[in-house]
């Protein structure tokens, strides 16, 4: 007998990554992406591999995701990234007076640290504000996101899965209580299809809302937009964070022979249609320069924004909503063979595979264990082949 | 404040002639020029085929030829895009195959891509914008601190741009090509391994290799990174005249 065919709608980092969690357990999939790999959330985010240590005070949960997944990452996928660490400095008494608090949350969510003393830490980053009081080091790491999901995609491939950029999920197809399959509609020929499959999986991120609304129920993410802008020179090796809980500007992440600062926070209704307010771009230049004086507005390289699919409790902060992801089978909500993944960063977007891919092979009736942990990445480049 | 940008497109889908169509897409002044490609998709067409991500010129999926030119979009301000014209002409790539729209297909690019088998991460330079920085101590792969040298993203970003402007792949597809052979010189000198050396060194030799190049540096005046492909080529062309010469002597 045929193994069971699943459909996955997105090729973000959680489409990506749950594809080739569910082709390693010996499923048959298909990945439908209306535009290229990674052209939404993922390829326009912050590209930081983090430690937890953003986290670690505020939202232990995603602190503890974030290291786990990091040290996974680590190993699995050693070709797309710059493991350089990254450092937490002080630069005014409030921040010292976090530091106690950083370094316990530290401990508690099992993230390596180390003290660096100032002069040593600007014999490290000679560009680093030179009234800093303190640096912590923390394993940050950096990403390239398109080649981060070409990776997964690449070796979901190498175990049969079927990649099919530039069609777009229009309906799906239901019969009964059941989600049968998906109807789309396919930009390279102008014709629409529909591709029947014994489970939908919804990894749109931001747009998992709309999808779930096509198969009748809801999910609660809120998508909430961020900004970061790039300037055109290298000012730091290691990813330099504000030792403090998140806020805007407080990141300035190193790429290639770029800097790119971030971010912002601000819900919005339609993650097709974000205006980036030019405040914020203000904002993110005067912010990266109390950490990095040299950051200047007129070496701007490019500007983007985003949106993030936050899940939205009770709590209505965007900044105070845990960054951990959540696996809906709508089962719940009286549809069958639909499952809903979203929530979470590209850095745990393993982790949000295994547990999506977990609930699939439970509803299929799958035996197969998740390999994803110790199964090392094909290069990105194969996707290709 | 906000801006009404004129684009004219090249569109297409197979089976169909080729043809340019007209848009008016508002963005504000401060934009760059995929955010007008992106318009044309948002504002007036949701079937149009475009490639994009990051949006700050390290993905390298969004270029396309404008104005005549190979760019990234992503990293030109429409405002000098727009200077001294009537309206913004973006064009797909050449040399690649065509899908749709500004997309091409890029399967062969990276085929050759990964001939090199250069890795996309290399060791940081000894100096940052001119000034040295110390040894660094670094978490390893297991969390633990080890001894190890900065590591940063190769240049190269795998655009195509310098695939496009060849008049040398226009001609023919059976050549590696700048970026590819870029990858090469790159690879060979990061490998201590003196047959992987020889054999790369072998790859820029062969039929498909550094002969082909009729030395026009198009490549290296259009990479928006400065890998500076031309210049490879020519440094590969001498390390493989040079190791002849010394085989010729028996010296090799
Ligand atoms: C500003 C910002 C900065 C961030 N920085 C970081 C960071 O530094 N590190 C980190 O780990 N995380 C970061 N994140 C979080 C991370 O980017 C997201 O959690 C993650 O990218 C979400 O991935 P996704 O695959 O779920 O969504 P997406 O990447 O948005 O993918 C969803 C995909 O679904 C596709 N799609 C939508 N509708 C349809 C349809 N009808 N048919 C077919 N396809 C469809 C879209 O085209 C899209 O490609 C950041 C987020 C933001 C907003
Ligand atoms: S060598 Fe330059 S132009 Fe060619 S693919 Fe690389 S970055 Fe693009």
């Amino acid at each position: 007998m045929a193994a069971p065919h699943v459909i996955v709608i997105g090729a973000g980092s959680t489409g990506a990554a749950t594809a080739h969690d569910l082709a390693l357990r010996g499923l048959r999939v298909t990945v439908l992406e209306r535009g290229e790999i990674a052209n939404c959330t993922t390829g326009r985010n912050h590209c930081l591999l983090h430690s937890g240590g953003r986290y670690c005070v505020k939202d232990q949960e995603s602190a503890i995701e974030c290291i786990d997944e990091n040290l996974i990452l680590r190993r699995i996928m050693p070709d797309a990234m710059e493991l350089n660490g990254g450092l937490f400095v002080a630069l005014n008494e409030a921040d010292l007076a976090f530091r106690e608090k950083f370094i316990e949350g530290c401990e508690q969510c099992h993230i390596p640290y180390r003290e660096v003393p100032v002069k040593r830490a600007l014999e490290m980053e000679p560009f680093l504000n030179p009234g800093l009081l303190a640096a912590v080091q923390v394993p940050d790491g950096v990403f390239e996101p398109f080649r981060f999901c070409l990776a997964f995609l690449a070796t979901a491939r190498h175990n049969g899965a079927v990649v099919r950029t530039y069609t777009e999920v229009t309906e799906l197809a239901r019969a009964g209580q059941f989600i049968t399959g998906v109807k789309v509609l396919d930009h390279r020929t102008g014709k629409t299809q529909e591709i029947g499959a014994d489970l939908v999986v919804n990894a749109t991120g931001p747009w998992a809302g709309r999808i779930a609304e096509m198969g009748g129920v809801e999910v609660p993410v809120a998508p909430t937009a961020g900004v970061m802008v790039t300037v055109d020179q290298r000012l730091c090796n290691l990813v330099i964070n504000r030792m403090d809980k998140p806020a805007d500007g407080d990141i300035v992440v190193p790429q290639r022979l770029t800097s790119i600062i971030g971010t912002t926070s601000w819900a919005i209704l339609d993650p097709d249609q974000i205006e980036i307010p030019k405040a914020h771009i203000e904002k993110m230049i005067q912010k990266g320069r109390e950490l990095i004086p040299a950051i200047q507005r007129r070496v701007t390289r490019g500007v983007g924004a985003a949106a993030r699919p936050l899940i939205r409790k009770a709590n209505t902060d965007e900044r105070e909503v845990s960054r951990t992801f959540e696996c809906f089978d709508h089962q719940r909500d009286g549809v069958d063979g639909f499952v809903t993944i979203s929530g979470g960063k590209t850095t745990t977007a393993r982790a949000m595979a295994e547990k999506a891919a977990d609930v699939v092979c439970a509803k299929l009736g799958q035996r197969a264990e998740c390999a994803t942990r110790t199964t090392p990445l094909l290069s990105y480049r194969l996707f290709y082949n | 404040m906000a801006i009404q940008v004129p684009i004219k497109v090249f569109r297409y889908r197979p089976g169909t002639a080729p043809h340019f169509e007209r848009y008016q897409v508002t963005v504000p002044d401060d934009a760059t020029v995929i955010d007008v490609i992106e318009g044309v998709w948002a504002e007036h067409d949701r079937n149009f085929m475009f490639r994009h991500a990051c949006h700050h010129a390290s993905c390298g999926t969004c270029a396309v030829r404008l104005n005549g030119y190979e760019r990234l979009p992503c990293i030109v301000p429409v405002t000098e895009a727009l200077a001294g014209r009537q309206e913004l002409v973006v064009e797909p790539l050449r040399n690649f195959p065509l899908v749709g729209d500004l997309v091409v297909d890029v399967a062969g690019f990276f085929q050759k891509q990964a001939a090199s088998g250069l890795v996309i991460t290399r060791a940081a330079e000894a100096t940052l914008s001119g000034q040295p920085f110390a040894h660094s101590e670094l978490f390893s792969q297991a969390g633990a601190l080890e001894e190890r040298a900065y590591n940063r993203f190769e240049n190269c970003i795998e655009c195509g741009i310098c695939i496009s402007a060849c008049p040398t792949m226009a001609a023919t597809d059976k050549f590696w090509g700048p970026a590819a052979l870029a990858g090469i010189r790159r690879a060979t000198l990061t490998t201590g391994d003196c047959q992987e050396k020889a054999a790369l060194l072998a790859l820029a030799d062969s039929e498909q290799g550094v002969w082909r190049c009729h030395s026009a540096f198009e490549c290296t005046e259009s990479c928006p990174q400065d890998v500076d492909p031309g210049g490879a080529i020519m440094s590969l062309r001498r390390e493989i005249v040079g190791r002849k010469v010394k085989h010729l002597f028996g010296a090799g």
